[in-house]
């Protein structure tokens, strides 16, 4: 009684029915079949992929983090290396001063001490020398004065003198 | 093709046409057989046939929400991927192959008999129907056909049956049109080694366009279910 005709062609309800049955079948089967575990792995990758980008994310606010103390730190080596290469360097100049000022307060020392050496030597060559002019001038003197005496006296002196220039002799 | 007999029988007292069950299983059976053979050996990182497959779920899913937002579209997923695959192996069934026998056609194009397109069409129409249902409730889908004004009623009725006819007619129409050309094409090359060289020409062009019609069919089809199904989601104002 369904049979009657759609655009030239007759309306089969069975076939209707077949179709529909059919076609549910075929959805069912490619659920288990397909879609499930397709669905789970696209699903599946797509965690992963959030995942990793948000490891990567993160790993890569680690790195730069390591990176600005790394940085950090390198200044403050820097920092500490240069100051040590000041100290070192106000030290070596403080110690060359140092150095210089001993050397130049040890040469005047030496310089005043050798003075002093000199005039002392000299106020003894000095005194030495006034000492022998003296005694010199006395011995003169005492000859010029040694003439005044009496011919004995006189000739014993210079016998003397004599004598005394042997035995100096 | 529509004037060839078909071997009928009757069951349950309905009637069944032998031609037609053929070829819904064989393209069922295809469909079936290309999913399964695509679908082993499942990675994280896909191979080659994972790789296909997927791009088919994923071409049918866009499709499916393009139109239809939220949870519904991923429920809607497996239904529009079984639809294109079924109706695209269907379309392109007939074109590779046509067994008559004795007049009577046992394979071909299911597509190309209007009763199961227009089985396809309703089977939509019925899904978009009881989503609506479930989205809205009773009250808010049947208010939906007495808007904008009450008077809209039958223009609305009107509208869900030409949306039924058009959806199951163009497909029909399409892929009916090309194979009936191609039987006259291949009436043709019997007319000596000229026209069966011009034949053999003239199908392997239109055979070419009609696989492109087929695919074509097959994605509009799916499209404006998933419109169809859209459009009962939502309270129209």
């Amino acid at each position: 009684m369904f049979s009657y005709s759609v655009v030239g062609a007759q309306l089969y309800v069975g076939d209707m029915l077949f179709v529909m049955i059919t076609f549910l079948v075929l959805m069912w089967l490619i659920k288990i079949v397909a879609w499930k575990p397709v669905t789970k792995m696209m699903q599946d990758r797509s965690d992963k992929i959030v995942n990793d980008i948000d490891s990567a994310k993160e790993s890569r606010t680690k790195a730069a983090e390591l990176a600005q103390k790394r940085q950090a730190e390198l200044d403050k080596t820097r920092d500490d290396a240069s100051g040590i290469i000041n100290n070192a360097k106000q030290n070596g100049q403080r110690q060359r001063e140092q150095i210089v000022e001993d050397a130049r307060s040890e040469v005047s020392n030496l310089k005043s001490s050798a003075e002093k050496d000199i005039e002392q030597q000299r106020q003894e060559a000095l005194a030495n020398s006034r000492k022998d002019v003296a005694s010199l001038s006395i011995e003169i003197a005492s000859k010029i004065i040694s003439k005044e005496l009496n011919e004995d006296d006189q000739k014993g002196l210079v016998d003397s003198y004599i004598e005394g220039l042997g035995k100096q002799k | 093709m529509g004037d060839s007999a078909a071997s009928t029988f009757e069951f349950l007292g309905l009637t069944f046409n032998v031609g037609n069950m053929i070829s819904i299983s064989l393209a069922c059976v295809v469909v079936l057989v290309l999913v399964y053979a695509l679908s082993r050996h499942l990675t994280l990182k896909p191979g080659k046939a994972q790789n296909v497959l997927e791009y088919a779920v994923d071409f049918t899913n866009g499709i499916v929400r393009s139109s239809i937002s939220g949870e519904t579209s991923r429920t809607l997923g497996l239904w529009g991927f079984t639809l294109f695959m079924f109706i695209i192996i269907a379309n392109l069934q007939g074109l590779f192959l046509h067994i008559d026998i004795s007049g009577v056609t046992y394979v071909k194009s299911p597509t190309s008999d209007p009763v199961i397109t227009m089985t396809l069409a309703l089977m939509t129409l019925t899904l978009a129907q009881f989503l609506g249902i479930r989205k809205l409730g009773y009250k808010g889908h049947f208010e939906n056909y007495l808007k904008p004004f009450v008077f809209f009623l039958p223009i609305n009725l009107f509208e869900e049956f030409t949306n039924f006819l058009t959806l199951g007619l163009r497909l029909f129409g399409n892929i009916l049109s090309g194979e009936m050309l191609l039987g006259i094409i291949l009436g043709m090359s019997h007319g000596g080694a000229v026209m069966w060289i011009v034949s053999f020409i003239l199908e392997l062009a239109w055979t070419g366009f009609s696989v492109f019609i087929g695919c074509i069919q097959a994605y509009v089809f799916v499209t404006l279910s998933s419109v169809y199904i859209s459009r009962k989601l939502e309270l129209e104002d």
